[in-house]
């Protein structure tokens, strides 16, 4: 380095390199600042600081400084939060260390929220549709219209439909609403008089629970004391990827695995190299659609080698003897080994290993349970923890508890109320469902195109986006362009949004009130709130506030239906919560934790006939009214594919990245950017596939290729990778969105839009896996 | 005085990419677009990199966060020109935006990849926070008033939030830490005083197998990573 002219000597220059050592205060002749203000809205001086360049922001000036406890909705594990709001703008999202779910932690997904909040693609007023062309590249000629204008419009449809006594014929679509917002949605929708509420849930997660259902009677998302456990097998869960609670599961990670002397041992299933399979001790990538046939062999060698846990199976168990005929007549592990694709071997070791490592926990993810036979998938997966007595036990599966809200009074039921409920609700196809299973969401596109049982007149979504998430979702966009008459209610213009008559851009959780609670996966109950941690960005509403607005305006039976529950949207969380913590404390503080969990609670769990955990389903039998015993017993049968093998010859499966935020929208750049960790790459979605099936089809990793069902094709980056069963093509969820915004329109692939049709028997939920594909170079 | 590092557990990380996310929240680092993504021309004080080995059935992703090395012996400090980046007494790599020329020298040095030109003005960046400065710590505000254009920058170790705490004579490594370790849901990240024996960096360095990215480049980094 050329010595500078200006340097006297090199000891001075030595020193001056020095005092840059010094503080950045110092140096720049900063006075003392003023400390830090926490209370609430206490102003501070900030310092001026001495600058070589014309500030582009005033540094002086008052600062308000105030810190907000709420709660994350970025997906249902509704983490509780504290948002720092700096002159009105939230800055930061940090931990509420009261939160005991994940003693606080959160999941990236929490800090996105600030930019679900200041999205600039929001929908910034009601909209009311001019184009009367609904369709996927059609442009609505969306013109701003007041509250008064377009709350009057849906009350006057609303109206019309009660008035001809055909109140069934309104549809309400649930996306990921607060627990708060959802209660509220059901109890419109019960005083209204339809029994059309379609979820998100009965999408992919029915399966799951009726698995546990037909098990133990509970009709629930299963819950584990993964705090305590020794054992995880996985099949098909993305433990710290996809499952919730997802907060819970990464800080319980940490604990389990570096944190305490017993090291969880942790086994993942899955025909994808998932972000879980990468952290796990063994990944065992198997066929698609037989992890029903692995879990039975599995059981088959824990039987046949009397590893079972025979108090718990001969005390509080019934049906073993069938179960134990069925499983080792018919699933042997070498014969389960060819159809599998798992040697048998391994699965020997592993079953043994599972049986031996108390507590253990066979865990189900969607991968296992969304085929045409998903429930009895679940089913055998959820009694290998029966086997080993890992129910209602430390470390083992565990029955959630909730807060005890405010019962509300009984809904003011009108005769046209009970009229519409008593009519068959839409998707309504349910020849040997159980009984408890709901609404099956995909079915109900085929209700509105067919007009089966009955045309739908209007609509109502809340936060709901079925043209995305639904598998086959080009017939959500024919059926939503069929429907008279849909509001969209939600912070942006989502796709389903794009088909809407009138929208109503509601709050997003950071601006609004609510209760929520944890998901199944704690145990103890857990009840967070939700405040308004900024002023209502602009003409928004929320949810709560607009639901008490179409009640007061529909008047009668429906209006009298939400007399006494608090009158708006904070009023009906202070009303609701009141008996569980005082609203005073619970908006201080943010959360509520329930009691410790409470385990063996054997008298108690069971809702089955024999008050035992039903290896053969006594519920089952009772939906069959038929002596076919295998129907009530965990089994497996091969899968039927969508699409022939021969021109089909690859599996397509997909998956939810951690950072696919699940409220819809994807128009976040911090999730965006960083979206595929596995792969280092962001801003879109792959054709992820085996690299000797690439080699085999003359595909480079980075080629444009199509991938094409017997249903579309759809055009993306192929990844060659070898984190992927060699019969199959992964793509994840959450992008190839076409509405939304700068920053999720036009990016990636939506592989829903190439799925077949299918659902699973029992449960009425949709299939995701079971379509073939074919890949070649674009 | 304290020489800060920091260790992070390649074990319990689960390549959420927390850190990534809150690293840029809490220092209004600007998001970048597809095209510069692929470019590798989007700022990143802190990501997440994936190195994987082997071959189908039997392969090994590693996911690997990567801050600012904070070295030792760091290459960006000894070819910077314009004494624009310095190392702090405490041992963090300072950057000092006024001084820097935008060389970009530094950027080329650095064996890690993880210092970051701004080559935007303030309005053109899609900042999250477009109206205001980094300046959103819990504890001080940034000393810099706005992020200039032209200049080179990095991970601080959020050396904001460490000034503050020991001023107000709070425990560094345990009531403040910077934002990545504060993000980490599985609490793979720690930082703290690596000379002191008792600090909770220290004694896992003495009791778990550690190593350094790159170490064979003697640039003696400050973060440490342990052993899956």
């Amino acid at each position: 380095m050329p010595a500078r002219k200006d340097r006297k000597t090199s000891k001075q220059a030595k020193e001056k390199s020095e005092s840059l050592v010094v503080s950045r205060r110092a140096f720049l002749g900063v006075t003392a600042a003023a400390g830090v203000a926490i209370a609430a809205g206490h102003a501070i001086k900030r310092p001026s600081i001495a600058s070589a360049l014309a500030p582009q922001e005033p540094t002086e000036g008052v600062v308000t400084e105030k810190w907000v406890v709420t709660s994350c909705l970025n997906c249902p594990t509704r983490c509780a939060t504290k948002v720092r709001v700096v002159n009105g703008r939230a800055v930061r999202i940090a931990e509420n260390q009261l939160s005991k779910v994940s003693e606080g932690k959160l999941c990236p997904r929490s800090h996105v929220g600030l930019q679900v909040l200041y999205d600039p693609d929001r929908a910034k007023s009601p909209l009311k549709r001019t184009n009367p062309q609904k369709g996927k590249d059609v442009d609505p000629g969306w013109v701003p219209v007041s509250w008064d204008e377009a709350l009057g419009e849906i009350n006057r449809r609303l109206q019309g439909l009660r008035d001809r006594d055909e109140a069934h014929k309104l549809a309400v679509f649930c996306g990921l609403n607060s627990i708060s917002n959802d209660d509220l949605i059901r109890r419109f929708a019960g005083a209204y008089g339809t029994p059309n509420i379609v979820t998100d849930d009965s999408l992919g997660n029915e399966a799951e629970k009726s698995g546990q259902w037909m098990a133990d009677g509970n009709y629930v998302h299963s819950a584990y004391d993964l705090e305590r456990t020794n054992y995880i097998l996985s099949f098909g869960a993305s433990v710290v990827e996809s499952q919730k609670p997802l907060a819970r599961n990464l800080r319980m990670w940490g604990k389990i695995r570096r944190e305490r002397p017993n090291r969880a041992k942790v086994v993942v299933i899955d025909p994808r190299y998932s972000v879980t399979a990468a952290k796990a001790d063994l990944w065992i990538p198997i066929k698609p659609g037989t992890d029903g046939a692995l879990a039975l062999a599995m059981a088959n060698v824990i039987i046949s080698e009397e590893l079972y846990d025979a108090n718990f199976v001969n005390n509080w168990t019934s049906g073993f003897d069938q179960y134990k005929e069925l499983v080792l007549s018919q699933y042997a592990p070498e014969r389960m080994a060819e159809i599998t694709g798992v040697s048998a071997d391994v699965i020997r070791r592993i079953a043994a290993e599972f049986a031996q490592t108390k507590p253990a926990i066979a865990w189900r993810g969607r991968g296992a349970t969304c085929w045409p036979d998903g429930s009895y998938a679940s089913f055998a997966i959820f009694c290998l923890n029966a086997l080993v007595g890992s129910i209602d036990v430390p470390g083992g599966v565990i029955y959630q508890e909730y807060p005890s809200y405010r019962e509300m009074p009984a809904i003011a039921e009108d005769r046209i109320a009970k009229a519409g409920k008593a009519k068959p609700s839409l998707g309504s196809n349910r020849e040997g469902r159980v009984p408890v299973a709901g609404v099956s969401a995909n079915q109900v596109a085929d209700s509105i195109l067919k007009g089966n049982p009955y045309p739908v007149e209007v609509a109502i979504g809340y936060n709901s986006n079925f043209n995305m998430l639904a598998p086959g979702s080009g017939r959500w966009d024919e059926a939503m362009a069929k429907l008279p008459f849909y509001v969209h209610v939600a912070p942006s213009i989502t796709e389903m949004a794009t088909f809407a008559d009138i929208v109503l851009p509601a709050c997003t959780f950071l601006e609004e009130w609510g209760y929520d609670h944890c998901p199944p996966g704690s145990g103890f109950a857990e009840m967070k709130i939700k405040q308004p941690a900024v002023e209502r960005l602009y003409d928004s509403l929320s949810i709560a506030d607009i639901i008490f607005g179409l009640a007061k305006r529909l008047g009668g039976a429906v209006a009298q239906s939400f007399d006494g529950t608090g009158d708006d949207a904070e009023g009906f969380v202070r009303y609701r919560t009141g008996t569980v913590m005082p609203w005073d404390e619970f908006r201080g503080q943010g959360v509520w934790v329930g009691a410790k969990y409470e385990f063996y609670k054997y008298d108690r769990v069971f809702k089955t006939p024999s008050k035992k955990f039903e290896f053969y389903s006594a519920n089952m039998e009772a939906v069959l009214r038929s002596s076919d015993s295998t129907s009530c017993l965990p089994h497996y049968k091969e899968a039927k594919f969508l699409g022939d093998e021969k021109t089909y010859p690859l599996m397509l499966s997909t998956y939810a990245p951690l950072l696919d935020i699940e409220n819809g929208n994807q128009n976040y750049p911090w999730a965006q950017e960083i979206y595929m960790v596995l792969h280092g790459q962001g801003w879109s979605n792959f054709v992820e596939m085996n690299s000797e099936t690439a080699h085999g089809l003359g595909i480079k990793d980075g080629d444009m290729v199509w991938v094409e069902s017997s249903f579309g094709k759809v055009k993306g980056k192929a990844r060659v990778f070898q984190g992927i069963h060699p019969g199959v093509v992964a793509i994840a969820n959450g992008q190839g969105h076409w509405a939304c915004g700068r920053w999720a329109k036009g990016m990636g692939i939506n592989p829903n839009s190439i799925l077949g049709v299918d659902y699973d028997r029992l449960s009425g939920q949709s299939t995701f896996f079971n379509t073939r594909v074919k890949v070649y170079k674009a | 005085m304290a020489r800060w590092g920091m260790v992070i557990d390649l074990d319990k990380c689960t390549g959420c990419q927390a850190c990534t996310i809150a690293c840029k929240e809490e220092n209004n680092v600007p998001f970048g677009s597809p095209y510069e993504n692929i470019r590798r021309l989007a700022p990143y004080w802190n990501k997440v990199i994936a190195a994987s080995e082997g071959e189908y059935p039997s392969l090994n992703i590693e996911m690997i966060p990567m801050p600012c090395m904070h070295c030792d012996n760091p290459p960006c400090v000894q070819v910077c020109p314009a004494k624009a980046t310095y190392l702090r007494e405490d041992g963090i790599v300072v950057q000092n935006f006024r001084r820097c020329i935008g060389c970009k020298y530094c950027i080329a040095a650095c064996p890690y990849g993880v210092r970051n030109h701004n080559y935007k003005e303030q309005e053109e960046h899609p900042y999250n926070r477009p109206d205001s400065p980094p300046d959103r710590s819990v504890i001080g505000p940034w000393p810099f008033p706005h992020r200039t254009h032209g200049v080179v920058e990095k991970c601080t170790f959020c050396f904001h939030r460490i000034d503050e705490g020991i001023k107000e004579g709070k425990r560094i490594g345990i009531d403040v830490v910077p934002a990545c370790v504060e993000a980490c849901p599985t609490e793979a990240r720690v930082f703290g005083d690596l000379k002191d024996p008792n600090s909770h960096v220290s004694r896992l360095l003495a009791t778990r197998g550690s190593f350094v990215l790159r170490e064979k480049m003697g640039t003696r980094p400050k973060v440490h990573y342990l052993h899956k």
